[in-house]
């Protein structure tokens, strides 16, 4: 089976900080989305259960061939990578554009698996976008695959149930966090990972010519945090204004 | 603001990676050895802390893997590792 | 037989990159030597602390080109100590012509960004580097440090390098530590406070990239031995205290180390200082400040020990030093490492090597220069006896009373009896053993 996992390359979150409720970016290591390596390890799971390779497809900027190490190491055998130099941050609709150009390159695809929505913007389009330019089915907010002969078997996170839904392959699948725990490379997976074969492309190569993006981020702040600053005298003040407040009398 | 609410805000300036276990563990039946009250002392993250019952207690949020610790307790008393790799704290100016 | 390719095992295994890791990998990849460093933060840097400041003289020279592109923050163009009393100080700032003109003697550094350059630096040279990786353990057969295990793998190499720091559990468990002596190690504390790079330099008269490191000594550790630090970086100021271990364990007011801190940035010399910045990290590491007596066993059969797990940081009084020795002893690994490799000889004896390099180099020179600079400089008197008595002496010479003032003689002649001036003699005389 030849699965495709789509990842994206992002800043490592938890080293983001808010200045001036701007998030500050230099020097923030990129890493790949926490959705994005169940995605992987899903494609991983059913590559050692039936054989065939894992390629994975991402985009984003220079520094993106160290970034794919991560991958390679968790048990990707390849990687197709799109350097978009040019572009802040690259509209779902143009990355859905690059992903499929670049899967429909790779030849005979039977599973594309994709994270729910991206760690940093979380739009939650790509996966879908990218069926539609592929023409196959989509099955989203999976938490569960099972493989029998030929088709899938995918549980589906609801807020209120789950569905099980069979797929006829090749499909597109975007799954939830709960489906599986990442593996974390050894030493030698790490190394080895330096060696597995690359393929670089520009999205200009890609695509010809990228389209303009249309949705434009204006400004991106963090919210503001306003603490009420209220000054008591006495401990029984302080249990009138928590109960003002709210805080205190409630069942 | 009390210092130990200040430490506290301050221990949250940090970047912390979960880890899937804590990587400090006071040893069996040493929770009163009075070399250990001295951890109270020394830990810059003020992670240890006395219970009424005499007993030192250690939490295992905002650890800075500084090893006072372990220099002020040795191993007679902790079972001290780093945690594995890619967690714990990790500095963004060190 | 020696290992020529990773199928088998590697040539050499360096645990820990931080400065000494990575100097020792730099020069091994450089010479073509099949090198892998193993760190277990996310990035070089992550795990790593220090006060901030580095002194290039001594490297300069086996580091020529490397250093030229380094991202310090600030030269060290201004050296400043204050003398705190419990509320009095005293402040003397040192110009000279040597610190302000290139080349300069030393920089301001933070580690994240430092450790992670040289990280890049030497796998441009072709050395492997596998971060977020921790070692569990030396695989020993024999007596002879085989190679480490790390993840559940066993990674085999002709030699290992001890670089993982003062608590080194690579040289503990190949049986090369000393027991853990608390006096021998102190703690650093510090803050990483944020500021405009403007209010920086106006704020301590510096000029462009210029910087100033401060050190304050007395009621600032509560006369416990150590003391403040204060280095200006580009855009922020790094804060904090190095306090013995041992004097924390015993002090009887129970003082708790983060207060300290605390009390430190609430003294008004301090607080205006750090006015207007915002704290952004909070750090803490500690130092093996022990020096030669209390350095460990620097070489095995199959291993060698650098940087803070062999022991390599000094305190001698006006500074605490590190990061040049671990570059140092870093590099004179590897050059052993690669005599060992020429004599296909991983032993014991061959590696001995390392010892007499570092003997012959300003590393063993200076901790045998320093080797009582602890004893004599953990002294209360130091810490608390003179910087009052100082303090106590600038009040009254300053005082106009409202009546009559005594003459500036008898002033200063009051606090220096007989006694006095003895004991102060004979401190001078400890003093001259550093």
């Amino acid at each position: 089976m030849n699965i495709v996992v789509a990842m994206k390359q992002i800043p490592d979150l938890q080293q983001v900080r808010i200045k001036n409720r701007k998030p500050i970016l230099d020097d923030v290591p990129l890493t790949f989305g926490n959705i994005d390596r169940n995605a992987l390890e899903a494609a991983v799971l059913i590559k050692e259960q039936v054989g065939g390779s894992v390629t994975v497809v991402a985009a984003g900027k220079e520094g993106l061939e160290d970034t794919v190490k991560e991958a390679l190491a968790a048990g990707a055998d390849q990687a197709y990578l799109i350097i978009c130099n040019e572009q802040e941050d690259i509209e779902s609709s143009i990355s859905a554009k690059l992903l499929a150009e670049a899967i429909k390159q790779l030849g005979s695809v039977d599973l594309v698996l994709f994270g729910e929505g991206s760690g940093d913007n979380y739009s939650s389009q790509v996966g879908s976008r990218v069926a539609e330019l592929l023409d196959l089915p989509q099955v989203g907010y999976v938490e569960r695959i099972e493989l029998t002969a030929g088709e899938l078997v995918v549980t589906r996170s609801l807020e209120d149930g789950k569905e099980v839904v069979q797929v006829a392959l090749p499909a597109v699948l975007t799954v939830v966090t709960d489906l599986n725990q990442p593996r974390i490379p050894s030493v030698t997976q790490i190394l080895k990972a330096g060696r597995k074969p690359k393929k670089v492309m520009s999205d200009q190569e890609l695509l010809g010519a990228v389209p303009t993006p249309k949705v434009k981020t204006l400004s991106n702040l963090a919210p503001e945090i306003k603490r009420k600053q209220i000054q008591v005298g006495t401990a029984v003040e302080l249990v009138e204004k928590l109960q003002a407040e709210g805080f205190l009398g409630r069942a | 603001m009390s210092l130990t609410t200040g430490l506290k805000s301050k221990l949250g300036l940090n970047v912390f990676k979960e880890s899937s276990k804590f990587h400090i563990r006071i040893k069996e039946g040493k929770e009163k050895d009075p070399r250990l009250q001295k951890a109270v002392l020394v830990c810059p993250a003020g992670l240890y802390s006395q219970n009424p019952e005499g007993e030192v207690v250690l939490s295992s949020d905002g650890c800075l893997e500084c090893g006072t610790c372990l220099i002020a307790c040795g191993r007679e008393l902790l079972d001290w590792e780093y945690p594995e790799g890619g967690s714990g704290v990790q500095f963004r100016f060190g | 037989m020696p290992y020529q390719n990773e199928n088998d095992g590697f040539e050499v295994i360096v645990v820990g990159g931080g400065l000494a890791g990575l100097a020792a990998a730099y020069i091994l990849a450089d010479r073509g030597v099949e090198v892998l460093v193993l760190e277990r933060g996310d990035y070089c840097g992550a795990k790593n602390v220090t006060g901030g400041r580095i002194y290039l003289n001594p490297v300069r020279e086996i580091f020529s080109q490397l250093l030229k592109d380094a991202p310090f923050e600030r030269h060290i163009a201004h050296e400043e100590v204050s003398l705190f009393a419990a509320s009095r100080s005293l402040t003397l700032r040192y110009d000279g012509s040597e610190l302000g003109d290139p080349p300069y003697q030393s920089y301001s550094v933070l580690r994240a960004k430092f450790d992670r350059w040289l990280a890049r630096q030497a796998e441009k040279k072709g050395a492997m580097l596998a971060t977020k990786s921790r070692v569990d353990d030396v695989i020993l057969e024999n007596g002879v440090v085989k190679g480490v295990r790390a993840g559940g793998e066993e990674l085999r190499a002709n030699v290992v390098i001890a670089c993982d720091g003062v608590l080194s559990l690579v040289s503990e468990r190949a049986g090369l530590r000393k027991d853990i002596q608390p006096q021998y190690y102190a703690v650093g504390i510090k803050e990483v406070i944020e500021m405009d790079r403007k209010a920086i330099e106006n704020r301590f008269n510096l000029e462009g990239e210029e910087g100033v490191a401060r050190l304050f000594m007395g009621d600032v550790t509560a006369g416990m031995f150590g003391g403040g630090f204060l280095y200006t970086n580009l855009d922020s100021i790094s804060l904090g205290l190095v306090v013995s271990i041992k004097d924390l364990l015993e002090n009887q007011r129970e003082v708790i180390v983060s207060d300290l801190l605390e009390r430190f940035k609430q003294r008004s010399e301090v607080s205006l200082l750090i006015k207007g910045g915002e704290t952004v990290e909070y750090s803490a590491h500690v130092i093996p400040e022990g020096g030669f007596n209390a350095l460990n066993s620097l070489y095995g059969d199959g291993i060698l020990v650098a940087g803070d797990a062999a022991g390599f940081a000094l305190n001698i009084g006006v500074t605490v030093r590190g990061m040049e020795y671990a570059l140092a002893s870093g590099y004179y690994a590897a050059q052993t490492v690669l005599h060992a490799r020429e004599k296909g000889d991983y032993s014991r004896a061959t590696l001995g090597l390392y010892r007499q390099l570092l003997e012959d180099s300003f590393v063993l020179k200076d901790f045998k220069s320093f080797r009582d600079a602890l004893s004599v400089l953990n002294s209360p008197r130091l810490f608390q006896h003179y910087p009052e008595l100082l303090g106590n002496i600038l009040r009254d010479l300053y005082w106009i009373p409202p009546g009559p003032k005594d003459r500036l003689y008898s002033t200063v002649r009051r606090y220096l009896g007989v006694r006095e001036v003895w004991q102060a003699l004979g401190d001078v005389r400890r003093m001259s053993k550093i």
